[in-house]
């Protein structure tokens, strides 16, 4: 009786370690709160070209991850690329006027959304649009416009 | 003459072998499956007798804890190292946490734990099993009117299937925290960077549950193909002995090939 | 006249008829009718590798036979269920011939384990009953070691103890004399014959051990490559005529069962100087 009360005990010692370990590669390794934002409010934004974001992109205002990009379609009519991003309940006070930009971390890193906050009075909430968008930055695009305007400026100076 | 009549023999041999070794394998596989359902309808009984499942956790997943743990640290700290190595040359050394947790949670965990199980735990259910059969402690249960299927092999099953997940964690854990001491306490990566970066990368479904998810599989396919093994040992002490490296070789090709298969499914975007 | 017939048809535990059994292509057995008496102990004797431990298989169902019926008390143990066949087997029990104990578990718990997997005695009534199993057997000093401390002579009447743990109406020996010294052979023989005679357990001793068997017997059965050969009471036994009984009652080496393995004629091989023939 009194090895199997041991077993028991060892057994029980194991479990809680493992849970712990589970504990921790959530909540130290990575960030339970991409989680907890599944609940918030949706809004929604309008892009040219979305470039490489991607469903459960971020979304950043001053750099802080206010939420996450829950959706992406085109809209068949104006064939515009629509992301829909849940923002986290906290942050219920974002101004009308917000301007959404894709940017990407780094020279490599993933794109995500950042919101410029404007200064209206009415606040964003379930289901509204945000106006003032701008596209990502396609690299070759960027390339292409500048080897373009290079040549143009050469072809200039031969003459 | 001759020569030429033995060369156009070889490729029918080949075809024979190669068909006598398909055939095998299915049948094999189609008898692991009968045994696997026969063990599933002895879960009611194993629920009415935890204290089994409890004593094969403790001989199952307990007694792997050392070799996992120690072996979680070497990897993190050998991840720390070369991972610290090449990312200097790109001035990104802040980024380790993530490449060590990264590795870690969706495939070293997962993989490495799991092919430490087989070795570990694995062999031993098989040599356990096999003995028992060789022994004729089965036969003897079945004559006692007690179906060893669901008195020993249902409580090694479950117990290997609960063990895993929480090996692979401990694992990982132990990793990540073996790549801290070599990144920040070694080569000086900023403390606040290494965890900083690793928790905004790493996300807790996409990575971690999906790490979960495929220690989990790897423990069905360990623990499944150990009894099955076992059960299935020609009752010879050579017989034990190859059962108990079938056991290693198959599970290890099984966790490799179905890691593949889980990576294409969770991680193709 | 037919009443007397039902009397002895009621008499009978083990009807076996007509039972033949395949292991691939080599054929163990071949239409074999053999009748085991309750209440008295039934000896099957027969050459190393005559399928005798397999008639105890087929009997306690673990084995089914490919063609014939095996009736075990007025139950056909071929066509019974799993379920039905497992209640069936907990009034049988089998001595194997290493005793077979679980040997994660010590000699109490071995003999007290079909008690509480079938059983919902409390663990007081459960320690009597087993005390009293291994008083039986001579082995309630050793209720603490383990299978591994026990000799073999120790550990087959341990077994003996779990197999009549359930008070079975039938025991089967599987080779119980083997390997035995003379003083734990006397031992199992007068313990068989005890449990048969106090408990009137219906026994069968499957054993190639003449004497002994002879002994204890009330009925004797000689196997022979897949057939019954002989069939009587020991007496009937000693004095048969029949060739095949006679070499194996009084061993002989070289009889029906021959001294050399089935081979290619002796001179011609030596002659052709080719071993592989």
């Amino acid at each position: 009786m009194l090895q199997s009360k041991f077993i028991e005990t060892v057994v029980g010692i194991f479990i809680a370690i493992g849970l712990a370990a589970l504990l921790m590669l959530s909540m130290k390794v990575s960030n339970l709160s991409s989680l907890t934002s599944e609940d918030g409010y949706v809004i929604k934004a309008r892009f040219l070209n979305i470039g490489g974001l991607k469903v459960r992109s971020p979304v950043k205002m001053a750099g802080v991850v206010i939420g996450r990009v829950s959706n992406i379609y085109i809209d068949e009519k104006s064939y515009d690329a629509v992301a829909e991003l849940t923002i986290d309940e906290d942050f219920n006070n974002i101004p009308g006027d917000t301007s959404a930009n894709i940017y990407t971390a780094g020279l490599l890193g993933e794109q995500y959304i950042s919101l410029a906050p404007g200064g209206e009075e009415t606040y964003l909430k379930e289901g509204d649009e945000i106006k003032i968008t701008s596209d990502a930055v396609v690299l070759e695009q960027i390339i292409g416009q500048f080897l373009y305007s290079k040549a143009e400026g050469n072809s200039e100076g031969d003459l | 003459m001759v020569k030429l009549g033995q060369l156009s023999r070889i490729p029918l041999e080949v075809l024979q072998t190669l068909g006598r070794y398909g055939l095998d394998f299915f049948e094999r596989l189609g008898r692991g499956h009968v045994f696997m359902i026969y063990v599933l309808m002895g879960f009611k009984d194993v629920l009415q007798r935890w204290q089994l499942v409890v004593i094969q956790i403790f001989s199952v997943g307990v007694l792997s804890f050392v070799i996992i743990v120690i072996s979680g640290l070497f990897v993190g700290m050998v991840l720390g190292l070369q991972g610290y190595n090449t990312l200097v040359d790109f001035g990104a050394e802040e980024s380790l946490g993530v490449l060590v947790a990264l590795s870690l949670v969706r495939e070293l965990g997962p993989v490495v734990a799991a092919l430490l199980f087989a070795g570990r735990a694995g062999s031993a259910l098989t040599a356990e099993i096999g003995l028992m059969k060789t022994t004729e402690q089965l036969s003897a249960m079945e004559m006692m009117a007690v179906d060893p299927l669901h008195r020993i092999v249902a409580p090694r099953f479950l117990a290997g299937t609960i063990s895993m997940p929480l090996l692979a964690a401990m694992f990982s854990a132990v990793g990540v925290l073996g790549g801290y001491f070599v990144g920040v306490g070694l080569l000086g990566v900023d403390d606040g960077a290494f965890w900083s970066q690793m928790q905004d990368t790493v996300d807790l479904r996409d990575d971690i549950f999906n790490g979960i998810i495929k220690s989990f599989v790897f423990g069905i396919a360990v623990t499944w193909i150990a009894v099955f093994e076992g059960y299935d040992t020609v009752p010879t002490s050579e017989g034990i002995s190859r059962a108990t490296t079938r056991t290693v070789v198959n599970s290890s090709l099984a966790v490799l090939g179905l890691d593949f298969i889980l990576t294409a499914l969770m991680f193709n975007k | 006249m037919q009443n007397n017939q039902e009397i002895q048809s009621k008499d009978i535990l083990v009807k076996i008829r007509g039972m033949s059994f395949k292991r691939g292509t080599r054929v163990i057995f071949e239409n074999v009718n053999l009748d085991i008496q309750r209440g008295k102990i039934t000896a099957i004797m027969g050459p190393s590798g005559c399928g005798k431990t397999t008639l105890l298989r087929l009997i306690g169902g673990q084995l089914r036979p490919q063609a014939g019926t095996v009736t075990v008390d007025g139950l056909q143990v071929n066509h019974l269920s799993r379920k039905a066949l497992f209640k069936l087997r907990k009034r049988m029990g089998m001595l194997f011939q290493t005793g077979a104990l679980l040997t994660d578990l010590n000699v109490f718990d071995n003999v007290a384990y079909p008690l509480r997997e079938h059983t919902d005695l409390p663990d007081s009534m459960i320690h009597d009953l087993v005390i009293m199993k291994l008083q039986a057997v001579g082995l309630r000093g050793a209720r603490h070691l383990m299978p591994s401390e026990l000799s073999g002579g120790m550990a087959r009447r341990v077994a003996l103890a779990r197999a009549i743990a359930l008070d079975p109406m039938m025991i089967m020996y599987d080779e119980p004399f083997t390997g035995q010294d003379p003083i734990s052979m006397g031992v199992l023989i007068r313990l068989i014959k005890s449990m048969n005679e106090a408990l009137g357990i219906t026994s069968i001793v499957v054993s190639h051990d003449v004497a002994e068997s002879a002994s204890i017997a009330d009925f004797i059965y000689v196997l022979s490559a897949g057939h019954i050969v002989g069939r009587g009471t020991p007496q009937e036994m000693q004095q048969s005529d029949s060739k095949w009984v006679r070499q194996f009652m009084e061993a002989l080496p070289d009889g029906p069962v021959p001294f050399h393995y089935p081979a290619a004629d002796y001179d011609e091989e030596l002659l052709s100087g080719n071993g592989h023939g």
